[in-house]
């Protein structure tokens, strides 16, 4: 019972911790500049900072640019490391294991590093400055295939073997036996992959010239004032506006997320 | 799939669409930063509007590109990547990479006239500074500004000094920073001073270095000045705050900083010129605008980013681009951009305009920072900027964190750089 408590004290705080800066974003958010750092009860409330970073910045255009944009990644990342991990986790062919670690080696690559061949290819192809053109970069990807490779891999062969006596194809066992095993791991891929490529700030930055066209990232890449004191009441505000869809649909899964993250770490 | 086939469309068409209007007209794209609050990117909107009804045969294209350091990411991947734009505004400290690098071409190239020559003489040349090397203009100075101190006149009042005289020296500075120190039981609610360690970090240091008579580096940038005798003495003195208790311990946040001046928590800070308007706006007592105070002599650095002219440009390009920066560079039109924005304006007759008199008129803290550029040096800039300058920063912080001495972060920062600058210097 006093293990217990002490278990739920540290969950408290260890939530307490996470929860710290969004509750200061949000008190700052609604307070003018100068009650920001003190925490006075009655510190007059206001909603202009939202009005302010609002008129500040097309938030409504780059927000949908951005769903766009993640939803491509997400979909091409899906249908392309599928059949990527599902050959490395089962079919047998020569330099499987030679080619994946290639594939792995990628992972150790980091992104800025690539960023001027990566300016070099969209220019070649015409796509700088589109939406396809700061996707396309990452429409594959090895730690998408990595982890799936892994997912599949926990599958029993016995099932596989019994579903190949039933007669079913490759693409059926990969359809109606691996797929469904595996989606705890999708969900929760699909969760890092979505904040990161919504969080996602330097290529978009770098390779999109107008602002039809960049995330909401970028736009708020705005509000860093180094000429400037920081007006951390705007900032916080453009800030929540930005992140608001994720937060809003994350409370909405939660359940779901925290079952997925708990089922494929359990795998 | 559809929707990646709908955008890749998307992407055609707004790669064809300059394409058709070249026939009319010359693009013109041009990358800037946004370092400051309020409406930064609709003024430079503005600007090429009107700059059309000059100019109908160009068309300037501002590109937003992020802050200071994201800028000149964009602009290097681009020029790396072949797409570099003609015309960038970039931080003044980049010339030398950028004239390393071989990206852009120098102004008294383009702007050949006897005219030109005398409107790139028009600037302050506290603001041409970081730009001039090796006999070339390869910069215009646009959004600049320079360090000043803020003081409360209400704290002065309340402890008795005279609200109307900030100090002048580093002893009356320090002195006076005693009596406005406020506390309630062991805990200090109001400092004497906050100079700010975090941001560019170097910079107020730089500040107060030059006061001690030391420049950081030399015109070609290819010497760093980090453990001389003054170097140090300004280190000592800036450490020396916080051990006397006068100005909160460890490094001091920037952004905070202004945040806490007008909520009342330091009595006086040093920070840019830029925060006025934010100063203005927030501090609910008067407050004074002052020259940093002097040690051997006054002194502060400059700040802010120039125009720059990329080599790859065509001649039609260059000669466009030089036409859009004469023309926002104009008297009325930089101080109409330093009314805006807070940013000091770049030359002499721009504070003889009508619109400026009336401003600082109303305003007179405004007027500080130009009584302060006859002792404004460039900000510190070398070959391999950032290599030379990151060492400083961690020598800065480690001294104010209070893990090394002044003497022995310096050296170890000096060691760095001279490594650094070698191949430059035997050039």
């Amino acid at each position: 019972m006093r293990r217990w408590g002490l278990e739920a004290l540290g969950a408290w705080l260890l939530g307490a911790m996470w929860i710290l800066p969004l509750a200061w974003a949000l008190w700052s958010a609604i307070h003018p500049p100068s009650s920001t750092q003190s925490f006075g009860l009655f510190s007059p409330l206001t909603l202009r900072n939202f009005a302010t970073a609002w008129g500040m910045a097309p938030f409504g255009r780059s927000m949908v640019n951005t769903v766009v944009l993640v939803s491509i990644v997400l979909a091409a990342q899906f249908v392309l490391c599928t059949p990527a991990a599902f050959a490395f986790a089962r079919l047998r062919f020569p330099g499987r294991d030679f080619v994946f670690a290639i594939v792995l080696v990628q992972l150790m690559v980091a992104p800025e590093v690539l960023m001027v061949e990566n300016f070099r290819t969209i220019g070649a192809l015409d796509l700088v400055n589109s939406l396809f053109g700061i996707a396309l970069p990452y429409l594959g990807s090895a730690f998408g295939i990595f982890l799936l490779r892994q997912a599949f891999r926990t599958v029993p062969e016995e099932l596989d073997a019994a579903a190949r006596i039933e007669g079913l194809s490759l693409r059926q066992r990969l359809w109606k036996l691996y797929l469904p095993m595996a989606r705890p791991t999708y969900i929760a891929y699909g969760l890092v992959l979505v904040s990161f490529h919504w969080n996602n700030f330097l290529w978009p930055l770098v390779i999109t010239n107008s602002v039809g066209i960049r995330p909401i990232t970028v736009q708020l890449a705005m509000f860093s004032t180094t000429d400037q004191g920081t007006n951390w009441s705007i900032i916080t505000a453009a800030t929540l506006l930005s992140t608001a869809p994720l937060v809003i649909a994350f409370l909405l899964f939660q359940r779901q997320f925290v079952q997925s993250f708990m089922r494929a770490r359990a795998q | 799939m559809k929707l990646t086939r709908r955008s890749m469309l998307a992407g055609a068409t707004t790669l064809a669409a300059p394409a058709v209007a070249r026939a009319a007209t010359l693009d013109i794209s041009f990358f800037f930063p946004i370092a400051a609050s309020g409406p930064i990117t609709k003024i430079i909107n503005g600007y090429a509007q009107d700059f059309a009804k000059e100019r109908p045969d160009v068309r300037i294209k501002p590109v937003y590109a992020g802050s200071y350091d994201d800028t000149i990411a964009k602009a290097i991947t681009a020029f790396k990547g072949g797409h570099a734009p003609p015309l960038a505004m970039l931080g003044a400290i980049q010339v030398y990479t950028l004239i390393d690098l071989g990206a852009i071409v120098p102004f008294d190239e383009v702007a050949t006239s006897a005219e030109d020559k005398a409107w790139m003489n028009s600037f302050f040349p506290a603001f041409l500074a970081n730009g001039n090397v090796d006999g070339h203009t390869w910069s215009i100075p646009f959004q600049r500004s320079t360090a000043v101190l803020y003081w409360n006149k209400a704290a002065f009042k309340e402890v008795g000094l005279d609200p109307e005289k900030p100090p002048a020296s580093w002893e009356e500075q320090t002195a006076m920073a005693k009596k406005l120190v406020r506390k309630s039981g062991s805990e200090t609610t109001r400092w004497g001073i906050q100079i700010p360690g975090t941001g560019g970090t170097y910079w107020l240091y730089q500040g107060l270095a030059i006061e001690a008579g030391q420049q950081l580096m030399n015109k070609n940038g290819t010497e760093a000045y980090f453990n001389k005798p003054g170097s140090v003495a300004a280190l000592d003195y800036w450490v020396g705050l916080s051990r006397q208790g006068v100005q909160a311990p460890g490094v001091i946040d920037w952004g905070v900083t202004p945040n806490d001046f007008i909520a009342g928590r330091t009595a006086m800070m040093w920070t840019t010129t830029g925060n006025l308007t934010f100063v203005r706006d927030g501090a609910k007592f008067p407050f004074g605008v002052a020259m940093l105070p002097a040690d051997k002599q006054r002194g502060t650095p400059t700040g802010g980013a120039n125009f720059h002219i990329f080599k790859t440009a065509t001649q039609a390009e260059r000669e466009a681009s030089l036409a859009f920066v004469k023309w926002v560079t104009s008297p009325e039109r930089a101080a109409a951009w330093s009314i805006a924005t807070g940013y000091v304006a770049t030359r002499p007759d721009a504070w003889a305009t009508d619109v400026m008199k009336k401003y600082v008129a109303g305003f007179p803290q405004a007027q500080v920072a130009r009584d302060q550029l006859p002792y404004a040096l460039p900000e510190l800039s070398t070959h391999a900027n950032q290599q030379v300058t990151l060492p400083l920063n961690s020598a800065l912080q480690a001294a104010l964190a209070r893990s090394k001495t002044p003497k022995a972060a310096l050296d170890e920062a000096q060691a760095i750089a001279d490594r650094v600058l070698g191949p430059y210097k035997r050039g």
